[in-house]
Order: structure tokens, then sequence, then C-alpha cells
């Protein structure tokens, strides 16, 4: 070391004096290399944003008629000998009128309306039941059950256009696909489109559409994503208050309590195996355990949650091990060294510091769980839930329910086109949800963020 | 209470504090401190030196059992602190550290309050019976700590947001809130400045009166300014421990006397 190493002269000559100025082959080189490099990366984000944009413009553009509907003002005389034959106005006597006894009340109506507007068709006046939805007449009849005093007079109702009626308005429906449609024909079309004119048929926003149930195969009109959603809601109550406790009490222990030996590392494996398993795995895991084993009702949130708390929790150990092991050793050290046990250096220094990580990892495993649709086929949470609503709403974590995505791939696999469109329409209610949580995870990161 | 080891070791002063006998350190099968003896003296700053992986640091934390948290770290042998084993069965590392108190070598203050980091401590050693009392503790500290003067506007800002030497005073203010008796340094200035090193030196020629004090330096100027004991370290083995003007003026070892002249390390 305190030998002086000599330091050998250079043998070749130094080469004459370069200009600093003129770029050499070398460099040249060099920075087309770099540039080239940047135009790829360019050339990536541009493809990227391309694809979102595609992505997102495809969706509302199909999704967004979804938030229309066609409704027909039509004044309708409630005949107080059809719907209250006892004349005493008891709303429970008044049930036993069924939507059979309203549909003649509804299609006059309708027939009166044509004759009042002075439109001229060869439509029998008795089939213009085309015009207006199944759910139109129940949506007559609930409201003279709730309001006997309207029997006897002529209210205006705001009824559900038939699906073909609003897909035409929609232009979904044309003239083409009438003629060879039964349900429907180019005379109802005509009509439409006079009281379209007087102001009789109108296309509104359509809270059912978000709020309300889902309806049966034939009456897309009536179909809403309400239901499902609160499937969903409840699902993911249950997601988070068993998998954000369970996952981080296991982080916590894994991370700065558990010794390292063999059986951790198997542990750890396992969880990062478990992250990359496929969600049906869990789904018919759920079914053989949940549901024949412990015997869970089917189609039940409570199943479904505990199905996608299975699947969230490894996604919520990793994350909250990251944020974990993001936090400096020297704050450990420091709190240990002024006397703290181990789980007051934990509790009072690392969580707090970690929290953020921990927040943004549960959100993020919650949206994936929120989005995911395969294990839900497997435990019956897919399927029209009839109910009505809001009396008989699917309300509890053990009703039978469905969720948001399994409710868009049950309206996507659905034969009537007007399905198609409500598909689109529930994936912008859904994204609409997942952007939500995302900006909920971005803001709570801000909030918990230390910056000192 | 003492041991008679105490009378015939080669120190000659008042109180010895802390008493190591054959002390081995192994982490994993890396032999880190070979058959360590020694005596460290009350009311006394004893610096150790030594070469970069000596192993100095590393007998430090074991004063404190600051080991026990790595997990292939095994110590053995024998270490008193009053007479008392360390690693008796019965300590609870909890109480040995808030005897013990310990700054690092890198400043780690909190991300909380200047206010929260030094009153940390005696929260959870309940120290404080109400909030005057806490105040009074941490404005002891900070005053001991000789930062109370600049801090003293701004208690509830980031202790984080202090300059660095600022931050390593907070944390020898948050080291003695607790009322240690021994406080372990670990190149408490090896991040500092020349004049936050001047200021923290001074600060622990004044700790001196009350404590223990134990310093890991890489420099020998600082072992020569601010202690009276040294220790010098190699290859895990104490080589030499004796007043510091012995040591550097006339090392009995010739390793010793190398390293202070600077042909190894």
């Amino acid at each position: 070391m305190t030998d002086a190493t000599q330091i050998p002269s250079s043998g070749a000559a130094r080469p004459a004096g370069k200009s600093i100025i003129t770029t050499d082959d070398r460099t040249k080189k060099r920075n087309a290399a770099e540039k080239r490099f940047r135009m790829y990366g360019i050339a990536a984000i541009l493809a990227g944003i391309a694809c979102l944009v595609v992505l997102l413009g495809s969706i509302l553009m199909n999704g967004a008629s979804a938030f229309q509907q066609t409704f027909i003002q039509v004044p309708v005389y409630l005949n107080p000998e059809a719907v209250d034959p006892n004349g005493n106005r008891d709303p429970e006597e008044m049930g036993s009128a069924t939507t059979f006894t309203y549909k003649p009340i509804v299609v006059d109506a309708m027939a009166a309306l044509v004759e009042e507007r002075g439109i001229e068709t060869e439509i029998d006046p008795g089939d213009m039941d085309a015009l207006f939805s199944a759910a139109a007449v129940a949506q007559v009849r609930d409201r003279v059950l709730a309001n006997p005093e309207l029997v006897g007079e002529t209210v205006t109702f705001n009824i559900l256009a038939s699906s073909r009626v609003d897909g035409y308005l929609k232009e979904r429906v044309s003239r083409d696909s009438v003629a060879r449609d039964s349900n429907i024909d180019a005379g109802h079309l005509d009509i439409v489109d006079e009281l379209r004119a007087e102001g009789d048929v109108v296309k509104r926003f359509n809270w059912d559409f978000i709020f309300g149930a889902d309806a049966s195969e034939s009456r897309p009109e009536q179909a809403g994503m309400g239901v499902a959603m609160l499937g969903s809601f409840f699902m993911m109550l249950v997601v988070l208050g068993l998998s954000l406790p369970i996952g981080v009490a296991a982080s916590i222990y894994l991370e700065e309590f558990a010794p390292q030996n063999r059986l951790t590392d198997i542990i750890e494996v396992n969880i990062s195996n478990l992250a990359a398993v496929p969600s049906i795995v869990f789904g018919i895991l759920g079914l053989a355990v949940f549901i024949q084993f412990m015997e869970f009702p089917q189609s039940a949130p409570l199943v479904g949650g505990l199905v996608l708390t299975l699947m969230t929790l490894p996604t919520i150990i990793i994350s909250t091990r990251a944020a974990l092991k993001s936090v400096p050793p020297s704050i450990r050290d420091a709190a240990l060294g002024v006397g703290a046990s181990k789980m007051q250096s934990v509790f009072h220094h690392v969580l707090p510091l970690a929290m953020p990580g921990i927040l943004t990892g549960t959100i993020i495993g919650l949206a994936q769980a929120l989005g995911e649709t395969a294990p839900l086929l497997l435990i019956g949470m897919v399927g029209y839930i009839a109910t009505n609503y809001p009396d008989g709403v699917a309300s509890g974590f053990l009703d039978p329910n469905s969720a948001m995505p399994a409710q868009i791939y049950e309206w996507a696999k659905r034969a009537d086109p007007a399905y198609y469109e409500r598909a689109w329409g529930g994936i912008i209610i859904l994204l609409v949800f997942l952007f939500a949580m995302n900006a909920i995870a971005i803001l709570l990161r801000r909030k918990f963020e230390r910056r000192w | 209470m003492y041991d008679n080891r105490a009378s015939e070791s080669a120190v000659t002063a008042d109180d010895i504090k802390i008493e190591a006998k054959g002390v081995n350190v192994h982490y994993g099968t890396t032999h880190a401190i070979k058959d360590v003896d020694v005596s460290i003296l009350d009311k006394t700053v004893t610096a150790f030196i030594g070469p970069s992986g000596c192993g100095k640091s590393t007998f430090l934390r074991c004063i404190n059992r600051m080991n026990d948290t790595i997990d292939v770290a095994r110590v053995t042998g024998d270490i008193r602190i009053d007479g008392e084993d360390i690693n008796d069965a019965r300590v609870d590392p909890v109480q040995l550290r808030a005897k013990v108190g310990m700054v690092f070598q890198k400043p780690n203050p909190f991300p909380k309050s200047i206010y929260d980091n030094v009153a940390y401590g005696p929260k959870i050693h309940g120290l404080a019976k109400n909030k005057g009392d806490l105040d009074d503790i941490v404005e002891r500290a900070l005053r001991r700590g000789a930062i109370w003067d600049e801090v003293k506007d701004r208690l509830h800002a980031p202790g984080t947001g202090l300059s660095g030497g600022q931050q390593q005073r907070l944390c020898i203010a948050r080291a003695v809130a607790t009322e240690p008796e021994v406080l372990l340094m670990d190149e408490p200035c090896s991040a500092l400045d020349p004049i936050a090193t001047g200021q923290v030196e001074e600060l622990i020629d004044e700790l001196r009166r009350d404590y223990s004090v134990v310093i890991v330096t890489h420099s020998m100027q600082q072992a020569a300014r601010v202690s009276q004991k040294t220790a010098f370290f190699h290859l895990g083995n104490l080589i030499e421990y004796g007043d510091t003007d012995e040591i550097f003026t006339n090392p009995k070892d010739p390793k010793t006397e190398s390293y202070i002249t600077g042909r190894i390390g």
C-alpha cells in the first residue's frame, strides 16, 4: 500500500488532436441509436393511448344510449268498474285486479291517444300493446294501488315504450328490420313518428337503468343495474371486512415478527403463487367448500364475498409487505433504541408510514375483486334476479343476488339486441366505480403520505 | 455488587458501569467479535476505534441487545451493567434499552414533530404523569441535546425538516429523554459537516457528567478529542484498551501503532 505503484506510460503516440465541434462516426451512431430508442418509446405510448381512446370511445358510443329510455305520455282513464269492482277503494281488495285487468285499460288509453291526435292508421286498436312495455301495465297498477283516490280519474302516465319503439328512436330498429319482426309493424312506427312530432313520445334520462332491477329476457327496456350494484356492494363489504384485517395482520406478522426459516419461505412462495391462480379456480373452491361442504346459500353475496376475499388476500398481503419493507430500517432502530417494544415500534412508527401503500394495495385489490366475473359464475351469482325494486329487493348478505360484472355478462349473452346496448351501458357504470375507487386510492395516498 | 474482576481490571478508575467478559458474536458463519473483555467506566467517554468491519459497532450493539433484532446474529459471553447480566433470561430488552440509550450513525428522527420525537420515549415508559410533566421532560432533554434554543419556537414542526446536525442533536435529545444511564453512539458524526460535528462533540463532553458514553468513531482525531478511554478493535479482536492519551502517545501493541499512524485501515 505504501509502495508507490508505477503508472505505465502509454506506448502508442496520442492521436492528433480531434476537434470536439465535428461529431465523429461513433458519436453519430450513438446519437442515432438514442433517437431511435426515443421514437420507439413515443410510438409505444401513442399506440397505448390510441387503444385506450378506441376502447373508451367504443364503450361510450355503444353504451351511452342505455342511459336514455323512450317514454310515452298517455292520459289513462282508470275505469272504476275494472280496477275497483267492489267500489270501496281498499288497496287490498283492489290488489285482486291483476295486470290482465289493467292491460286493456292501457291499450284503450293508447288507442284513444292515437285517435285524439288524429292519426290515421290501419293498426287495430287492440294491437296498440306493441307500443308500450309489458312493464308499463304494472307501472300503472302499482301507481293505482299506491294512490287509490286516482280511480275514476284520467291520469297522465309516463309509461315505458316497448324495446322496439325505444330501438326505433335510438336507430337500432329500422323499417327494414321491422318487416321481419312479428312484434311490431311498420304501422306502429308511423304512429310513433306522429306521436313524437306531437311531443307524446320522448327520450329521457333513465334512472331505472342505474337503480332498477334486472328484467326478464322479453323486457329489456325495463332492465337495470341497481340490484346487481347492491350485490356487488355487499360483496365488497365482505371482502373489505375480511381481507383487510387478515391481510394486514398476516403481512405484519410475516414481515416484522416471523423468523426467517424454511417454513416462512414456503409460505412466501405460496402467497406469490396464489396471486397468480386463475380466478375460476377460486370459484370452484368456493363452490366445493362454502356451498357444498359448509352449505351456505347459493348465489349469496356472502359466499361471493368469501370467494373474492380468498382471491384478494394475496394481492393485499403482497402490497402490504412491500409497503412495510419500504419503511427504512432506521425508523425501527430508532424506536427500539428508545426502548419501544417490537409491537410498539410496528404500530407507532412502521405501520403509519406504510399506510399509503397498504391502502393503495387494498383498494386496487378491491377494484380487482369488483370486476371479477369468473368465480361468480360457479357459485350461481349470475342470472336474472326476480325482484321488484324497491320492494322485495335482494337486501341482505344471504339473499340471492348478482354482481355488476356478472349482470353485464348475463345481458351480453341474451338474444335481444336491446340487451347489447345495456351490456355496454353496464360496463360504463362498472368503469365509473373502478375510476372512483382508484381516485379514492390516490386521494388516500396523498392524505397519508408524509412529506417530511 | 461488583465483580471481583473489576478490581483486577487494568483500568484504574472509580466506577465500572459495563463489564464485558468473553464476548463472542457470530453472524451466521462469520465470527464478528472474538472473545472481547472490556470494562467501561461511569461518567466517562469511551471511544471504540478501528478499521471498517472490525466489529466495533457490532460490539456496541451487544450492549443494548440491538443484535437481538438480527436473526442470524448469535451473541455469547457475559455482559454486565451494574453487575446485572443483560443476557439473563429475565431481562426484558425493552427495559434494558430504556437504561442504555442509543444514537445511530445516520440521524433518524421519527417522521413526527420535534416535540413528539422527544416525548415518545418518556410516553411509552410512563415517565410523565401529565402534559406539564411531559413538557418539562421534553424541554430538559432538548436543552441537554443543546438544541433547545434552535427549536423552542417550532416544537411542532417536523423533526425531519431540521438540518443534519440538528437532527442528530434531536436524536441525542430523544435518547436522553428516557433518562438512560449509558449512552451508546454509533459513529454519530459520520453524516455531519465539521461545524455540526464540533457541536455534537461539545455535547458529548457535556453528557459525560451524567452518563457513561460509549462512542464508535472512524475518526482518530475525534476519539482523541472527546474520549478519556479508547479501545482499539481489529478483525473482531480487542487489541488494546486504555487511557486515550496513553493509546495515542504510547501504544503498546504494534497493530495499534500502525493504525493510529495511518499504516493500516
